[in-house]
């Protein structure tokens, strides 16, 4: 390294962190920021929307005149300019699989950071589209705002489109808000961390699916509690025909109230979370202290029922944040979704049975084995409870409301209906098997 | 058996008619109580908020707060200024703490101190007492000022650029009186409440989107609502209480049980617009509010605690954040609380807030701002110096007329 490259960086380095410990400094990339799009399809034109701070375009020089005021009569060239090089050239979108060509700057122009015309698509295309603000309008250039049309030529207004925004290099932590307007449908909005990828704005079902199964079998291989769980309710029951019904008690109570929660059914108080999470916890206490003093197999499968309508809960908090992918298939997303847990737990069972059976029948002896394993077991979920119920108990109890009340009334009321099938659908089984057939009759 | 079946088959049935008929009722009830009643914005104080500030930094008396587009929070204090030397051993060099914090100061959402500036500088006049902040509709800060010689405002960018200054310091000045001793001393200045290019020791500023105007409680000297164009601060117009001229003659005392005064008592404390374009001014010792059209036109007035004497219980006020602005929520540093009052009616409706110096407690609670998901932030003078952030809980029923110190309900 010459001595001149050495001078360059050193002094870039104190300018650096110049920039760091002093106040605001030139040209600094922002901490955070937010940029709104409108995405909407519309015959063979599909019009962007797109809004992001000035502060966050400092690598594009806007003309200033006095008391660095942004002269409103010259920056129309720099606005273009800051539209082309650091929003579309980083907005990829795609009709159908296939890339978009460049689109047309339709208008670019310069607004209050006060102005709340992006609240919906119509009032921002007239915000755009209508008359800009007067030349002699004096805005410090850091607190302006770019507001820009952009129209792409698209083949059909129906087609899928999907969108890549990579505005993650516009500041530290970068916010996409993205409402997709398809014709005729009803809005999607979406909101995207920093680089979120390829998002498919109109998901196909078994696009939606595919990446629902993903999330969910990443989510169950990720949630300890939830493997766990799993450990305490097979130990005992290592086979499959003992297993197919206590299993599926699991999978159906844990959909019941996955899908509830995705439809707004759960409670949106504070503690709920907490609650299920210590719940969880307790779940695994149970059935880890239930192992090891013997399991009544017999009802194994109805506490494994009851205790799934919590992990099902449980199940929704890692979809919150998600469900904005699901597209117009949200009921097959979440059923994706939970079929995605139950490859992640088939995967589990499928390692974990034949490693428990070579331990106790080379190592250890079932009983101690299981017993030496649950106490293992019901240890971690015991601290895990306690940390728990301490986050918990920073919440208050809810009172009680009369809404609160219907509430839990619907909530009962579907146990008990669910009950009443479980009772009803064997009985009129076993009638229907007992109830001689016409021709044994007639015999 | 059939029996035994039918038995229970009638049990599942009467108790799922039951709980149906339950939740209806419920429902019902649910909605009537929602609808009926007294309501009111219930508020719980944040005392983890805001995070604790770097480089060994106190507040000073802190005299001014407002709320950004972006839901960032800004407060102009006193500083070194009316900090006491064994509160700031740092700044003497004295100890290891602690030094006054730059006078502007920006918080985000979760409390983070973001830029901070102020002081004296080249090009402007910094005041003596810094004394309320707005940031406008550009992004522009506003200050003004209450010192001895304050008559002029300041403009700066968020990154503390100047912009501009209208009016010019020590224009109070009586004739022959000298400057730079007793600059706290009324006797050497006079109020000019007609003048056109100054002003006298301004309160707090409230700049108009939809005119461009800023509107001027001026002030600490000056009994007058003043009204500029937000760009070049040529003066517009100017009102006194109920729309008259204002006139400087001194007022005796407050007296609660004397006539309403026709003209502003000192300060002249607030001056904020509403969503239908009223503008509320507070009259601080006279312990009202005043309501009047953007033109100056009176329109009506409320009293709160009007036996309240000295410095007088309408402080500062923020509007709730629904669409019609149902609420005004009144600061009262004398009495420690912030009231809640029905806009349109000026009724108040209930109070919370108690003296002291605990979390969501005063001590001089000076200032009121509100953010766009309505939670309330309030400033501290005297030996106050805190910022405090009370989080909106949502409507309840108003069970108390003065709700006290409203401490979270999971503590």
């Amino acid at each position: 390294m010459s001595i001149r490259s050495l001078v360059c960086y050193v002094a870039a380095f104190v300018a650096t962190l110049a920039c760091v410990a002093g106040t605001a400094c030139a040209h600094d990339i922002p901490r955070d920021v937010t940029v709104q799009t409108f995405v909407k399809p519309d015959g063979q034109t599909l019009r962007v929307l797109a809004r992001v701070p000035l502060r966050a375009l400092s690598d594009v020089e806007f003309p200033r005149r006095e008391r660095d005021f942004v002269d409103l009569e010259r920056v129309d060239q720099a606005l273009d300019d800051a539209a082309r090089l650091l929003l579309s050239n980083n907005l990829e979108l795609r009709e159908d699989d296939t890339p978009l060509a460049s689109p047309r700057i339709v208008s670019a122009r310069m607004s209050l950071e006060s102005d709340r015309s992006f609240a919906t698509f119509d009032e921002a295309l007239a915000h755009v589209t209508g008359p800009g603000l007067p030349a002699d309008t004096s805005i410090y250039w850091e607190q302006g705002i770019l507001d820009v049309l952009f129209e792409y030529p698209i083949e059909s207004d129906v087609a899928h489109f999907s969108v890549h925004a990579a505005f993650d290099r516009l500041a530290l932590k970068v916010v996409t808000s993205l409402q997709f307007i398809p014709p005729g449908g009803t809005l999607r909005a979406y909101l995207l961390e920093g680089d979120a990828g390829l998002v498919n704005l109109d998901p196909q079902w078994h696009q939606a699916a595919a990446r629902f199964v993903v999330l969910g079998f990443q989510h169950i291989l990720g949630g300890m509690d939830h493997l766990l769980f799993l450990l305490c309710i097979v130990i005992p029951f290592r086979r499959a025909r003992t297993l197919i019904p206590i299993v599926t008690a699991f999978t159906v109570a844990h959909s019941i109230t996955l899908i509830a929660a995705a439809y707004n059914l759960a409670p949106d108080a504070l503690w709920f979370p907490p609650l299920i999470e210590t719940l969880i916890a307790m779940s695994i206490v149970y059935l880890a202290l239930e192992n090891i003093v013997s399991a009544r197999l017999g009802g194994r499968w109805i506490i494994t029922f009851l205790f799934g309508l919590v992990h099902g809960f449980g199940f929704s908090f890692g979809l919150q944040h998600t469900l904005q992918f699901a597209g117009s298939h949200l009921v097959t997303s979440l059923l994706a979704f939970n079929v995605g847990i139950e490859l992640g737990q088939l995967l589990v069972l499928a390692i974990c049975l034949p490693l428990l059976s070579l331990l106790f029948r080379y190592k250890q002896a079932e009983r101690v084995g299981t017993i030496i394993l649950m106490v293992i077991v019901a240890h971690t979920a015991w601290h895990w409870m306690l940390e728990r119920f301490d986050v918990l108990r920073q919440f208050p109890w809810p009172t009680v409301t009369a809404a609160g009340l219907a509430s839990s009334l619907r909530w009962l009321l579907l146990l008990v209906v669910l009950a009443a099938a479980a009772w009803l659908i064997p009985l009129l089984q076993r009638r229907a098997a007992s109830e001689p057939t016409v021709e044994s009759s007639e015999r | 058996m059939r029996s035994r079946n039918l038995y229970i088959g009638a049990v599942f049935a009467a108790v799922v008619v039951a709980l149906t008929i339950g939740q209806f009722a419920l429902d019902r009830t649910a909605t009537a109580q929602a609808q009926a009643g007294n309501q009111a914005p219930r508020f719980e104080v944040d005392p983890m908020w805001p995070k604790p500030l770097p480089n060994h930094w106190v507040l000073g008396s802190a005299i001014g707060v407002w709320v950004d587009s972006d839901d960032h929070i800004w407060i102009v204090h006193r500083s070194s200024a009316t900090l006491a030397v064994n509160e700031r051993p740092l700044e003497m060099q004295t100890g290891e703490c602690c030094a006054g914090a730059p006078p502007v100061l920006e918080f985000d959402q979760a409390g983070n101190l973001l830029r901070h500036w102020g002081g004296p500088g080249e090009g402007y006049e910094w005041p003596d007492s810094n004394h309320g902040i707005f940031i406008d509709h550009k992004g522009n800060v506003w200050i003004g000022g209450n010192g001895g010689p304050d008559s002029h405002i300041l403009k700066f960018t968020k990154d503390g650029k100047f912009l501009m200054q209208i009016g010019k310091k020590g224009a109070r000045r009586k004739e022959g009186a000298a400057a730079g001793s007793n600059e706290g001393d009324v006797s050497n200045f006079v109020g000019g409440s007609n003048d056109q290019v100054s002003f006298g020791r301004v309160a707090k500023i409230f700049v108009d989107r939809q005119a461009n105007e800023a509107y001027i409680a001026d002030g600490y000297l000056n009994k007058r609502v003043a009204v500029l164009d937000a760009d070049t601060g040529k003066m517009k117009r100017w009102w006194g209480a109920y729309g008259n001229v204002p006139d400087d003659t001194p007022l005796p005392a407050y007296d609660p049980a004397a006539q309403p005064t026709q003209q502003f008592h000192n300060p002249v404390h607030c001056a904020d617009m509403s969503v239908d374009r009223m503008i509320y001014v507070c009259d601080r010792v006279g312990d009202r509010l005043q309501v009047f059209t953007p033109e100056g036109k009176f329109i009506k007035e409320g009293f709160f605690a009007k036996n309240t004497k000295n410095s007088g219980s309408a402080w500062d006020i923020a509007f709730s954040k629904d669409k019609e602005q149902r609420f005004i929520f009144m600061a009262d540093g004398v009495n420690e609380k912030v009231r809640v009052i029905d806009r349109q009616t000026l009724r108040e409706v209930t109070t919370f807030g108690d003296g002291g110096r605990q979390p969501g407690q005063f001590y001089g609670v000076h200032s009121i701002a509100i953010d766009s998901k309505g939670n309330l932030y309030t400033t501290e003078t005297y030996e106050g110096k805190r910022l405090q952030r009370f989080v909106n809980k949502g409507l309840a029923p108003v069970k108390t007329k003065d709700q006290g110190t409203v401490w979270p309900a999971s503590r």
